[in-house]
């Protein structure tokens, strides 16, 4: 196989073209563009900043005009909190400052107040009509917490010219109120966790486009077909999870090597760009998804064993039995993939194909032998992290998917091409997003954004990735 | 099997307005990927950018039709720029990584909870679209007979609507392509370097092409939003983008009539796939095992996905495209 022209030309190529690489003589006619470029990416990481302040600072807005209290129809009533003090006794105490918001049925705030010194709010309505009425959590005082299991907001139908009652009682909060502080610890080992699993799926991606160039969007459903084989063997065959989830991984490592005999070898010959290739995979990628779900169904299976468990408190943070063993398990991964890359003559080959393609088959190591190798060797960890995902967050036809954006950002972050980038952007992402769940616990479901948008700020501040190297990115 | 309903309701679907919906987001990615070479995955965030851009401000604000309008053309623009910022000087995967994430991060914000007093979460936005009714000249309610099908008087507005904003979009493209900032395009698209070397500004074209296509893209959104009368974040997911590839590579790449035709010939397939499957396993032509009743809805994803593998290693230029003006092939 003839080395760089494998690689479509020009731009694309990863390979290093004399002592002057182009990026590197900038012609002087475009250094005034790249001052603008500088200054244009300061100018988007503010934009991103104030962006992201605007979003994440603001309470609900006041943009739907408030209709006056002394409408005709309206909530009123009070905000009380029963305490118990220390002898036992208990008092209803008003509390002022709670806001009170009236929703439509579009779901539009259509009204609100705020409880005065004595814990009353009157809140004018627009019309007769069905509202939710609502207790802003964040607006009560420190120590003040809803009853638990009642709720906080309710439905209400609110007749012409009525004036409907809307109190709340509130509990103390008796709770072991923790600071934010303390729960730092166990969105620590969340992250971890994640990490761990995003890793041992990145380091496959990652060396298939060191070695190929290739952008693998199908990855995400070797990983998801690592998990379904499993929970087949596991629930239809009856097999316990511990021999079912070695067929897992055996079928994505036959998935890989399939792929990349009947697929890729064929398109390298056929000089594919890797444009090309990628929207190939993406093709895939849908095709397979859908098969999926055609066979699997749309809802999410949990497998047979370990489905369920309490969590061991290991003192600052608690982890369920299965989550220890999957970050051991995780562990083993790496390590025994990092001693294959870094210690046996195979895995040398293959750091040395992903890093210079046309170098590597100079010194007369076979490209496509590698390139089979580290097919298998990515799929076989991407149906292992598709099983212990899996036995983390169930079994669902689009698992995979969802984790493909993250891997994505795992090794764009640690440097595309890089094996150990990859382990690095996994760390980084996983942590993200479980940080973001404990400095945003109000918008707890947005957590991937924060991986996202700590890819977007690694490309604007280090294009290369953490551990890339700077030819890579164009 | 009523293979003359069948092919009734595959036309009828062809030429309806979300076919023109996607016929103008595939425009806007035939000029990101076709002409300039830049493979923008994230063509569904602007389509959401457009339909929300219209749906808030005239629900929520009460704002008239044609400020949200330009609001739409705002909103796109000022997407183009933080996208392109970030990638436009690096590589294409980085473009489609970035993208992708982009079109992601917007799906999940329009989705979530805590934004749904602006942008209504899972269950989307609805009630912007009375203005549709001041402006349409039929009876929205009135079902007209157009062969042998019946079609609403708001559908038939909003078909012609979309197929006309549709129409002269290609035409601007047609004519833009043959202008000198079409012939630099092409140019970025080939070999950006030689452009470069030349004294053109590529970042700024570059971020032209986005701007112009994402903009397009909105008004794609907001065709499939005002014509559905709702805007719902899952409509605005990935597999818009890559149906929107398929019909951008089946029209042929970087050719104005590509995406017209190939919208047409695509939701055409899929709705023929989709109603011969409704048919054959309603009346057990098809044993159970393979497909049944429940599940020969994801038939069509699956052949549109790997329609397009095959699209792409077959015939990477589609019905009418050239070999030559690709930005990506698989000789």
């Amino acid at each position: 196989m003839v080395g760089a022209n494998a690689f479509s030309p020009g731009a694309e190529s990863t390979t290093t073209e004399g002592p002057h690489p182009p990026h590197e003589r900038e012609p002087t006619g475009a250094s005034r563009a790249a001052f603008v470029l500088t200054r244009a990416r300061c100018f988007a990481l503010m934009l991103l900043a104030i962006v992201g302040m605007l979003l994440f600072g603001a309470a609900s807005p006041a943009g739907a005009s408030t209709p006056p209290p002394d409408s005709a129809e309206r909530f009123a009533g009070s905000v009380v909190n029963r305490t118990t003090d220390d002898d036992g006794n208990r008092e209803s105490v008003p509390v002022e400052g709670v806001r009170i918001e009236a929703i439509g049925e579009d779901g539009t705030v259509v009204g609100e107040a705020t409880t005065d010194a004595e814990g009353r709010y009157v809140l004018g309505l627009p019309g007769p009509g069905t509202y939710t009425l609502r207790l802003d959590v964040d607006s009560l005082p420190e120590g003040v917490a809803p009853e638990e299991g009642v709720p906080t907001e309710r439905i209400v139908q609110v007749l012409p010219n009525q004036e409907k009652v809307g109190s709340f009682f509130l509990g103390a909060d008796t709770r072991d109120v923790k600071s934010r502080l303390s729960l730092l610890p166990q969105t620590l080992a969340n992250g971890v966790k994640l990490s761990f699993i995003v890793a041992i799926c990145a380091i496959g991606l990652s060396l298939i486009y060191g070695t190929t160039g290739l952008s693998n969007f199908a990855h995400g459903d070797i990983v998801t077909l690592g998990a379904m084989v499993a929970w087949l063997v596991n629930i239809k065959g009856g097999w316990h999870i511990l021999i079912a989830a070695p067929f897992g991984i055996a079928a994505s490592a036959l998935a890989g090597a399939a792929m990349e005999r009947g697929l890729w070898r064929p398109l390298r010959g056929r000089r594919a760009s890797l444009t090309s290739m990628m929207i190939v995979s993406i093709g895939i990628s849908l095709g397979v998804r859908y098969i999926y779900q055609f066979y699997f169904g749309a809802r999410s299976k949990p497998f047979r064993e370990y489905a369920v468990q309490r969590e061991v408190d290991l003192g600052p943070f608690s982890l369920t039995p299965r989550a220890m063993t999957i970050m051991a398990i995780c562990l083993v991964a790496l390590l025994a993939t990092s001693y294959f890359l870094l210690r046996t003559r195979t895995g040398k080959a293959v750091r040395a194909v992903a890093d210079n393609p046309a170098l590597a088959s100079a010194t007369g190591i076979n490209s496509d032998h590698i390139i089979l190798i580290v097919w298998v060797l990515g799929g076989a960890l991407a149906g292992l992290g598709g099983v212990l995902y899996g036995l983390e967050v169930r079994v669902q036809w689009s698992m995979g998917f969802t984790l493909l954006l993250l891997l994505f950002a795992a090794i764009t972050v640690g440097g595309l091409g890089r094996p150990f980038g990859a382990l690095v952007g996994a760390f980084v992402v996983g942590m993200f997003v479980e940080l973001w769940t404990w400095v945003f616990p109000s918008v707890v479901e947005l957590k991937t954004v924060g991986a996202l948008l700590a890819l977007i700020v690694v490309l604007l501040v280090r294009p290369q990735g953490i551990l890339g190297k700077r030819e890579r990115i164009g | 099997m009523n293979w003359s309903l069948i092919f009734a309701n595959a036309i009828y679907a062809s030429l309806s307005y979300s076919t023109a919906a996607f016929a103008l987001v595939a425009i806007g990615l035939n000029l990101h990927a076709g002409h300039t070479g830049l493979l923008n995955f994230g063509q569904a965030g602007f389509a959401a950018v457009g339909a929300y851009a219209m749906a808030i401000p005239i629900s929520n604000y009460d704002w008239p039709w044609w400020l949200a309008l330009l609001l739409v053309i705002g909103g796109s623009c000022a997407l183009a720029v933080i996208v392109g910022i970030t990638t436009l000087r690096l590589r294409s995967d980085y473009l489609a990584i970035v993208t992708i994430a982009t079109a992601e991060i917007i799906r999940l914000v329009l989705s979530s909870v805590r934004f749904t007093w602006l942008t209504g979460g899972t269950d989307g936005k609805k009630g912007f679209s009375g203005f549709i009714g001041d402006l349409n000249p039929w009876p929205e309610d009135r079902q007209y007979r157009v062969w042998a099908q019946t079609i609403s008087g708001h559908h038939l507005f909003m078909l012609l609507a979309g197929w006309t904003l549709a129409i002269i979009f290609s035409i601007l493209i047609f004519l833009l392509m043959r202008s000198p900032w079409g012939r630099v395009l092409r140019s970025i698209r080939e070999d950006e370097d030689a452009a470069r070397s030349l004294g053109k500004n590529v970042f700024m074209f570059k971020m032209q092409s986005l701007m112009l296509g994402g903009v397009i893209g909105g008004f794609g959104g907001v065709i499939l939003a005002a014509g559905k009368r709702s805007a719902q974040p899952s409509e605005y997911g990935t597999t818009l983008t890559f149906f929107a590839f398929t019909i951008v590579i089946l029209g042929g790449i970087a050719r104005e009539k590509g995406p017209l035709i190939g919208a047409i010939i695509f939701w055409f397939l899929l709705q023929f796939v989709d109603n011969i499957l409704e048919q054959a396993t309603r009346r057990d032509k098809v044993p159970e095992w393979l497909v049944d009743s429940n599940n020969f809805g994801q038939v069509k994803f699956i052949v549109a996905g790997f329609a397009l593998a095959a699209l792409v290693v077959f015939r990477p230029q589609g019905l009418f495209g050239d070999k030559r003006e690709q930005a990506f092939d698989a000789r």
